[in-house]
Order: C-alpha cells, then sequence, then structure tokens
C-alpha cells in the first residue's frame, strides 16, 4: 500500500495546489476586472444608485448604503482585495442589487442543483455514447459505417445546444405539441418528491437533456476515432495481431488505452460544455445558474454577476480535480509513479 | 513552398468539399450586402411576414428583412473570426515557441500561465469582461474572443518544437551562432506551418461559435448584426415559441454550416499531412 500510494498522492497534491493557485487568480480577476475597466462600472451603477435616491430616499440609499460598505470603494485598493477574498472564503459574496435585500450566496445556492442536474448527466451520457461511436467508427475503418459516423459527428458537434435546443423546442414543443417548451416542471406546481412531480419534471428535461447529449457527442466521437486507429497503428497492437490474439481482444485493449486522453479531454471540455448549458438554459427558461446570470446580466446587478463567476470557477476547478482524481487511479503510469 | 503545401488538399474529396462550403459563405459575407441592397435595419415590410417573394426569408418583429440581415450577420461573424484567430495564433507562436526555445525558468513560467487559461473556461471569462464593457465594438468582440483560445495551440507548438530542436540540423545552426529569433523564423516556423494552418482555421471556427454564445445573452458588439444577434434577437420575441421558424433556423444553419465546414477542412488537412492518418 505505502508504495503504491505515494506517487499518487504527490500527483494530488500538485494538482490540488495548481487548482489553488489558479483559483486564486481568477478570483483576483474577477476582483480587479471591474476597477480596471475605463468609466468604472462599479461607480457607475452607484452614482446612478444614488441619482435615483434623490427622488425616492427612503428605498434606495439603503441598497447604496449597504453597496458602498461592500465594495469598499472609498478604501485604498489592498484592503478592498482583502476583504474581497476574506469575505468569499467565507461564503459572503455581498448582496444583489435586484434582489436586494438578498444575499447573493442566497440566491446561488438554490439554483445550482437545477445546473448539475441537467449538465452533469447530459455531459457523461455524451461522453459514453460519443467515444462508443467514434470507436466503432476507427474499427470499421473506411467503411460505410465509418463515414456514417464521421460526417453526421462532424456536423452535429458543430450545432450549439442552444440552437439545437430552439429546434427541438420548435418541433416537439410548437408542431407536435408533444412535450413542454420551458421550464424546469410546470407553472403552480411547487417542487417536492412525489411521482405526479417527477414525472412532470422529466417530461420537461427531456429536451434541454436531448440538445446537449447530441450536440456534445459529435466532438467525443470525432477524438476517439482519432486515437483508436492511432492505438490501432501502435506497435503492441500489431504485435498482438501478429501473436494472433482475436481481433476483439485486441479492440477491447486499443479502445481502453484510447479512452485514457478522453479523460483528460472530459475535464478541459468542462468549461465549454458549462457555458453552452448555461446558454441552453436561458433558451429553455430553465430555473438554473444561466438563467440567473442572464438576469443579473440584463439588470447589470454586478454583485451578483461576481458571485456567480466566483462560485462557477470554484465548482470547474473542484470537477478538474476530480476528473484527474478518476484519471490518476485508472492510468497505472500515474499509480506507479512512473510518469513524472 | 506555400502553394506545394496546398496542392495535395486539393485532391482529397473531404478538403474540396469543406473548402467550397466555406467559400460560399465566405463570397455571400463580401459580395452579399452588395448585391441584395436591402437595409437590414430599417422597416422593409410586414411585420414577422413569413417568407414571400418580396422578403425571401421572411421579416421579424419590426418589419426588417431577415436575409439582409443574414446577410450582413455572416459577414460580420466571418470577420470576428478571422480577427479572433489571427489574434490567438499571435498569441500561440509567440508563448509557444518562447517556451521550447528558451526553456527553463521561461518555459516554467510560460507554461504555468498557459495551463492556468486553459484550466480556466474561456467563454466565462468573456462573459464576465464583456459584462463589464457597456459598449462592445465588433473588434472589442474578436479580442475578448481571441485572448482566451489559444492555450492549447500554445502547448502544441512548444511539444513540436522541443522534439525538432533536438535534431541535427537545428543544432548546426545553433553551432553557427544563430539568434534566438533567426532561429525561430528559418529553422522553426517552417515546420509547425501546416499545424499552425490547421489550428488557426479552428481558432475562427471558435471565434463564430464565441460571437454567437456572447451575443446570445446580450453581450456581443453593441453595433451592427451578427449571426448572434440575430439569435438573441429571436429568442428575445419568443420567434421559437411563437413558431417563426424563418427567424431563427437561417441564422443557425449559416453558424453550423461555416463552422463545420472548418472543421471538415482542419480534418482533411490532418489526414493529408499526418503520416500516422495517412491511408495505404
Amino acid at each position: 500500500m505505502g508504495r503504491t500510494s505515494r506517487p499518487l498522492l504527490r500527483y494530488l497534491l500538485r494538482k490540488i495546489l495548481f487548482l489553488m493557485v489558479t483559483y486564486i487568480i481568477a478570483t483576483t480577476i474577477v476582483f480587479i476586472l471591474p476597477r480596471v475597466i475605463p468609466g468604472n462600472p462599479l461607480a457607475q451603477i452607484l452614482s446612478r444608485l444614488s441619482q435615483l435616491s434623490i427622488s425616492n430616499p427612503e428605498a434606495i440609499s439603503a441598497v447604496n448604503r449597504t453597496l458602498m460598505k461592500e465594495f469598499g470603494l472609498g478604501k485604498p485598493w489592498y484592503v478592498q482585495y482583502i476583504d474581497f477574498v476574506s469575505k468569499a472564503l467565507r461564503g459572503d459574496l455581498g448582496t444583489s442589487i435586484t434582489f436586494y435585500p438578498r444575499k447573493v450566496i442566497d440566491l446561488i445556492v438554490p439554483v445550482i442543483p437545477w445546473t448539475l442536474v441537467l449538465l452533469l448527466p447530459a455531459t457523461i451520457t455524451a461522453w459514453i455514447l460519443g467515444n462508443t461511436l467514434g470507436a466503432i467508427a476507427a474499427y470499421r475503418r473506411n467503411t460505410w459505417v465509418d463515414k456514417g459516423i464521421l460526417t453526421s459527428s462532424l456536423i452535429v458537434s458543430q450545432i450549439p445546444y442552444y440552437w439545437l435546443g430552439m429546434i427541438l423546442i420548435f418541433f416537439f414543443g410548437v408542431k407536435l405539441e408533444a412535450l413542454p417548451t420551458q421550464g424546469a416542471y410546470s407553472q403552480g406546481t411547487i417542487p417536492s418528491w412525489n411521482l405526479n412531480f417527477l414525472i412532470d419534471a422529466l417530461k420537461h428535461y427531456i429536451l434541454p437533456f436531448s440538445s446537449i447529449v447530441i450536440s456534445a457527442m459529435g466532438g467525443w466521437a470525432i477524438g476517439t476515432r482519432l486515437l483508436v486507429i492511432y492505438e490501432l497503428g501502435s506497435d503492441y497492437a500489431l504485435f498482438s495481431e501478429y501473436l494472433g490474439m482475436s481481433d476483439k481482444k485486441i479492440f477491447r485493449y486499443v479502445f481502453r488505452n484510447s479512452l485514457l486522453p478522453q479523460v483528460t479531454g472530459l475535464a478541459l471540455n468542462l468549461g465549454s460544455a458549462l457555458g453552452g448549458s448555461l446558454i441552453t438554459e436561458i433558451v429553455f427558461n430553465y430555473p438554473g445558474t444561466g438563467y440567473l446570470l442572464f438576469r443579473a446580466l440584463t439588470s447589470l446587478d454586478y454583485p451578483l454577476i461576481q458571485g456567480i463567476f466566483v462560485i462557477l470557477i470554484a465548482s470547474i476547478y473542484i470537477a478538474n480535480f476530480l476528473v484527474d482524481f478518476i484519471y490518476a487511479l485508472i492510468d497505472p503510469r500515474i499509480r506507479l509513479g512512473q510518469e513524472d | 513552398m506555400l502553394l506545394k503545401m496546398f496542392k495535395p488538399l486539393f485532391k482529397n474529396k473531404k478538403f474540396i468539399i469543406g473548402f467550397s462550403i466555406f467559400a460560399f459563405f465566405v463570397l455571400l459575407g463580401l459580395l452579399g450586402p452588395a448585391l441584395y441592397k436591402v437595409d437590414p435595419t430599417e422597416m422593409a415590410g410586414m411585420f414577422e411576414s413569413p417568407p414571400s417573394r418580396e422578403h425571401p426569408l421572411g421579416t421579424d418583429t419590426y418589419g426588417r428583412d431577415i436575409l439582409a440581415q443574414l446577410l450582413h450577420g455572416v459577414r460580420t461573424s466571418l470577420y470576428i473570426g478571422f480577427l479572433a484567430a489571427i489574434i490567438s495564433l499571435i498569441i500561440g507562436t509567440i508563448v509557444g515557441t518562447f517556451a521550447a526555445v528558451k526553456r527553463g525558468v521561461v518555459d516554467e513560467v510560460l507554461m504555468a500561465f498557459t495551463n492556468i487559461i486553459l484550466t480556466t473556461p474561456s467563454i466565462l471569462i468573456a462573459i464576465l469582461i464583456a459584462s463589464y464593457l457597456r459598449v462592445r465594438s465588433i473588434e472589442i468582440v474578436a479580442l475578448i474572443l481571441g485572448l482566451f483560445q489559444w492555450p492549447w495551440f500554445a502547448r502544441a507548438i512548444r511539444a513540436q518544437l522541443m522534439s525538432v530542436i533536438s535534431r541535427e540540423y537545428v543544432y548546426l545552426s545553433i553551432m553557427a551562432g544563430y539568434s534566438d529569433l533567426k532561429l525561430i523564423v528559418e529553422d522553426l516556423i517552417p515546420t509547425i506551418a501546416t499545424y499552425a494552418f490547421m489550428s488557426f482555421v479552428l481558432f475562427i471556427n471558435g471565434g463564430i461559435m464565441g460571437e454567437a454564445s456572447l451575443s446570445l445573452i446580450g453581450l456581443g458588439p453593441t453595433q451592427g448584426i451578427s449571426l448572434g444577434i440575430m439569435l438573441q434577437w429571436a429568442v428575445l420575441m419568443e420567434a421559437v415559441r411563437r413558431g417563426l421558424w424563418w427567424w431563427f433556423v437561417p441564422p443557425g444553419i449559416a453558424i453550423v454550416a461555416i463552422t463545420s465546414s472548418l472543421l471538415i477542412i482542419s480534418t482533411a488537412m490532418d489526414e493529408v499531412f499526418n503520416p500516422r492518418l495517412r491511408e495505404e
């Protein structure tokens, strides 16, 4: 145990360190941006609020005071920065402007599960289906199966999630009237764990889920097809063939080896998958993080925008780490410390 | 030399198909607005009318002609794609080559920087930056997109150059006293030319996709019409749920056709230039 777990530990520690440094840099960027961009948007929104407060002093000045205090624009920049970081670490992301006096964190926490419920199953399903299709194409290289899979993947992989979502809404929601066109559940129902609600939620889930799965699948198929072709041409595959090993067995080895880079690919792809699914949420009026971000963006609710980004970037890094962890477990080179 | 590089490509069926589709859209964007002289921002007919002889792709909520919007949109989206691609290519090449040539601390710092940007979702950073800019010109949007999509390219360039540098002819140049710059320009850049070209194609793709995403959430260019902005208008006006297909289908088809033609071009180039993929 001791000998085999140490390289793994070192690998994981290095990853954690890297991600922590990256996270600090990312939150620093989130902090710096509004303060360096010409015309300081924070100052602008504050002055707009203070102008409004002349006509309605009671309501607005409370918002204004809270904001002034939270952003501490009067203080030197390093005090502001330390304030920002230490508060963020304690989960205090400030107060929303649009939903005043609600805290940003209280607005974000309830929408996160909706995003996860949509993004995770869809991404994993697309990964599995896409990789399988790609491997089949490579195995039957230059047959009509390969050509069909490759050509359709090349096109499908370029369809933005949200546009496919629009097309699906139009066909299945508007034309056929078979599925609901928006939301995560019917209006008027309250989320609860009873069968009726779950069926209702499932009906709402089909279209956004399919639009992500279908358009994400193509990219994985293209990648795995190439990787399997490379592996099939490698020395060990050829050698096994000369040894008279069955095609099926060789293919199993090759497929497993080709999946390794795709696990790393999953980690690298999470960001754009998240971006795509956030926009898909907007198209579907799905009550997730993307929809909240959209509302924050349209009302220029900077505390809320900042808060959402601090959380989103953190979750991307955590997910990244989890994928790397799985990678370390399944790749014997890291497990045994042969790759450094 | 460049001609020699491209000649075998035109024997590849996939390349010809991808190239033709892409060239068609480039022509559409370049000549379309001049040939179809309808102002995409002016009311040109009835509101939300389906395709007719007068308006081949119908009109939107404000009676604006969709075909005119599409032609201008293709032009803008391609322009943003090219601009973002050039920016990414330049940054990626500089970072990649310097890391490979200088090695040591320079390499480590540059690669740490590259990995940080690679791990940070570029579309999110683009959204964040764009949200703080009240006025966004087309060029600014291209810049925001171009600034964050180079890391994978820089890493690949570095890896490729590392292996080239250890070859004999480069060693001879170093012994002959070539400066770093001369070494890069004369010995190294030619070896990455095809890869750089393929990446450039994919960067255009990324720029067009990125613009569409940014615009859809209302953070695209604040003047002009792009394919993403057309989609944004369609979403804002609930075109999908009201069944106005002629409004949201054309810009999507244009995006998918342009980006997949670019992907087909780069796949075909890979098949032609990559010995491991060449068919016997």
